[in-house]
């Protein structure tokens, strides 16, 4: 195997990559932090954040904060915009100085990215897209929890040679740390090497679409045929519930909904806590993708529809009938909150 | 084709592999195209993929993959024009394996791969669920004194609506007195899917315990449900006794009707119109016995489709393209529902879960209240049943 940059014997703390975009930090890396500061719990293992952009000093407060014992905060106008080249460059260079044992990043767009880049760099291993983060208790080596193959087989995977200990985990995995406004910590400002010339993508416009993963959602009100296209009642009773919006393969088809909400057997599976499944009839090749949700309520005009076989409550009616009460009464228990 | 195309560097090692991955299948090809125009695509897409170009890639090793490698549904309607006999889907098949190799395959089908190795199913359901088809109805555990193993398979297993073909199936068994068994939890997948997605060697695996696991049941005569199960066990068991019989259920129907052990006493009054599966078809040319079923019914009047028989058009879902996303407007399905929806028939009948599944999925197209789609064994089943209410379909018919 191919040796890492440095060794373990060289190597010390946890490094958490911190990711911000338009003057805030993402939330996973503050998850991450918290994370970081409960695994090294009782021992004297100094956790440790990296911090890029154009004018992000300020963020590094925030980030002692959540966790962090000292940050390196690389401030350079070549930074202002996320571009591989030139995040790599420097994220390179700031780690090999300091020589971590571990580095987590989100595995959010940028921070996937990023980590596979340096990850050849620097010669090493990167578990990514984990769901658990733990501590071997003897050898105190990181090992990432991953779901593998469509939530076929869970692996723990670690890195026990190389350095970094790499790993991006998903957001919303750890929960975000109370804020500690009394901690202390140091901010220490690292010299960026950066060129113009080192950056080969110019960054013309920075949009953020609507980009969903239905396959993380909580509640899922999935529509099909029978919303004829019309997707306001779903958009709304999805919101109130704090879910996401799904579909069967006829709205993608229609062009009323993208590919990425497309739950069954050509598209996601999916095992939310709860499905609210409106005007979809059932084929298996839907219903293998939601059938592993803990409630399927189904709504279908069609008492014969087969998705009634696979559902835990069955409602035999137009969707357009039972979805304006039911958003009511969501509504209505929510009270004083007035909704979301 | 009037732009200038680099020159491309043939490699020896690259033909080695190819080559031997193919088989050697592409050899024969001397690039008449024949394949090209046949191949059904051209109904639906406005571009064909060049079949003929495939093949050229499979016999010189050319490097890259070419367009449309993972479109093929294997239908076999290019071997079936191919003047020099060209086994063109193995070559296809064989680019496949190759693509696994180099990890370039689409999406979600190493989900299917890894499905079949922890479930022993395509759909990644339980093992332990794989009886749940039987509902309401009892069926015993294979022992080797029954006349047949009936393989139920992943799709009738597990797919509600494939389940009550299964259903429909043993009871049309039950009447005609047969006794047989299936192997409950323990029935493996045949490994159609595997060999159609290209992964040789895995299916190579399937096939070999499977194999040990019919020998050591005791199997002899096997009917299936699905003519893929039945492709896989006729045609690529080699290892299997000279005992060992497997038949498609329409083929074990057939010789159910000349023993005269199952009878259609009564009318059912249905002008119905078949659509033969590729894998019974053109691929081992079982086109009279599901007709001769149908026209065992009296009343039941059957009326063909332009493209029948050897010339069936494919549903779309054979060569893994079940597990393939197919964009709206390119399916076949959607084609043969309107070619029977312009025979008048009231029902279209097949006996393949994957053309039950891509022809339901159609009906759309034509609306559901003037055609329906039925299996074969769903309609024997019907036929036995409208004895029960004595002759009044045949007298109200007139």
């Amino acid at each position: 195997m191919t040796k890492s940059l440095y060794g373990a014997k060289e190597a010390s703390g946890i490094w958490v990559y911190l990711e911000q975009s338009q003057g805030q930090l993402e939330g996973v890396s503050l998850e991450l932090l918290g994370k970081a500061r409960e695994l090294v719990e009782g021992q004297r293992i100094p956790i440790v954040g990296v911090l890029l952009g154009d004018q992000v000093g300020g963020l590094a407060q925030e980030a002692i904060a959540a966790g962090a014992d000292e940050v390196r905060v690389a401030d350079d106008p070549l930074l202002s915009q996320y571009t591989t080249d030139g995040y790599a460059k420097v994220i390179t260079e700031i780690i090999l100085d300091g020589k971590p044992d571990i580095l987590l990043l989100g595995a959010t767009p940028d921070g996937r990215d990023l980590a596979g880049r340096i990850a050849v760099r620097l010669r090493t291993g990167l578990t990514a897209d984990c769901t658990d983060l733990k501590l071997e208790e003897k050898s105190g080596l990181l090992i990432g929890e991953v779901w593998g193959f469509g939530g076929g087989i869970i692996a723990y995977i670690k890195c026990p040679d190389n350095r970094p200990q790499m790993a991006t985990v998903r957001a919303g995995v750890f929960a975000v740390p109370e804020p500690d406004p009394a901690r202390q910590g140091k901010i220490v400002n690292v010299p960026v090497k950066l060129a113009e010339k080192d950056i080969k993508v110019q960054v013309l416009e920075h949009v953020v679409g609507g980009g969903v993963d239905i396959t993380r959602a909580e509640v899922l009100v999935a529509a099909g045929r029978g919303c004829q296209g019309d997707f306001a009642l779903v958009n709304e009773l999805a919101s109130l519930l704090d879910g996401e919006v799904g579909v069967s393969r006829v709205p993608v088809d229609e062009g009323w909904a993208s590919r990425d909400r497309m739950i069954g057997q050509t598209g996601y599976t999916t095992r939310p806590k709860l499905a609210i499944v409106c005007g979809i009839s059932g084929a298996f090749q839907f219903t293998v993708g939601v059938e592993k949700a803990e409630t399927i309520v189904a709504i279908n005009s069609d008492a014969e529809a087969p998705i009634f076989e696979a559902a835990d409550y069955c409602i035999v009616d137009d969707m357009f009938n039972v979805l304006p009460p039911l958003i009511k009464a969501v509504k209505k228990a929510r009270g004083g909150n007035g909704g979301r | 084709m009037s732009q200038p195309v680099d020159s491309i560097l043939l490699k020896d090692e690259t033909w080695e592999r190819v080559d031997k991955a193919t088989g050697g299948a592409a050899a024969p090809c001397f690039q008449c195209g024949v394949c090209t125009a046949i191949c059904p695509l051209g109904l639906v897409k406005g571009e064909t993929i060049s079949i003929r170009k495939m093949v050229r890639q499979a016999q010189l090793g050319l490097p890259g993959w070419a367009d449309g490698l993972w479109e093929c549904t294997t239908c076999l309607w290019c071997e079936s024009r191919c003047p020099h006999e060209v086994n063109i889907t193995k070559a296809i098949l064989g680019l496949r394996q190759l693509a696994w190799k180099e990890r370039e395959v689409p999406e979600g089908l190493p989900t299917l791969l890894w499905d079949i190795y922890f479930d022993g199913n395509t759909w990644g359901r339980p093992p332990s669920e794989r009886p749940l088809w039987t509902k309401g109805i009892s069926v015993k555990e294979f022992s080797p004194d029954d006349e047949i193993l009936l393989y139920v398979g992943d799709d009738a297993a597990y797919d509600r609506r494939i389940q009550k073909v299964a259903r429909a199936l043993v009871a049309v068994l039950e009447a005609a007195g047969v006794t047989f068994g299936t192997l409950g939890e323990r029935e493996p997948s045949c490994g159609d899917a595997v060999r159609s997605v290209g992964h040789e060697e895995y299916a190579a695996e399937i096939i070999d315990a499977n194999s040990r696991l019919f020998q050591e049941a005791g199997v002899k005569t096997v009917v299936t449900v699905s003519p893929h199960s039945y492709d896989m066990f006729a045609n690529r068991y080699p290892n299997l006794s000279g005992e060992f019989r497997p038949l498609h259920y329409s083929q074990y129907l057939l010789e159910l009707i000349e023993a005269e052990r199952l009878k259609f006493e009564n009318e059912l009054p249905l002008k119905v119109t078949y659509h033969d599966p590729c894998y019974l078809s053109r691929r081992n040319g079982i086109c009279d016995e599901p007709r001769q079923v149908l026209q065992s019914i009296p009343g039941l009047q059957l009326v063909e489709m332009e493209r029948s028989r050897e010339d069936s058009l494919c549903c779309g879902g054979g060569g893994g393209r079940m597990w393939m996303e197919t964009a709206a407007g390119e399916r076949f399905s959607d084609l043969r529902i309107q070619e029977a929806a312009e025979t008048g028939a009231e029902v279209v009948v097949t006996c393949c879960p994957h053309c039950l599944s891509c022809l339901e999925d159609s009906l759309s197209v034509v609306g559901k209240d003037k055609l329906r789609v039925l299996d074969l064994a769903e309609v024997a089943h019907l036929a036995l049943q409208s004895q029960a209410v004595t002759s009044d379909a045949a007298s109200g018919r007139s």
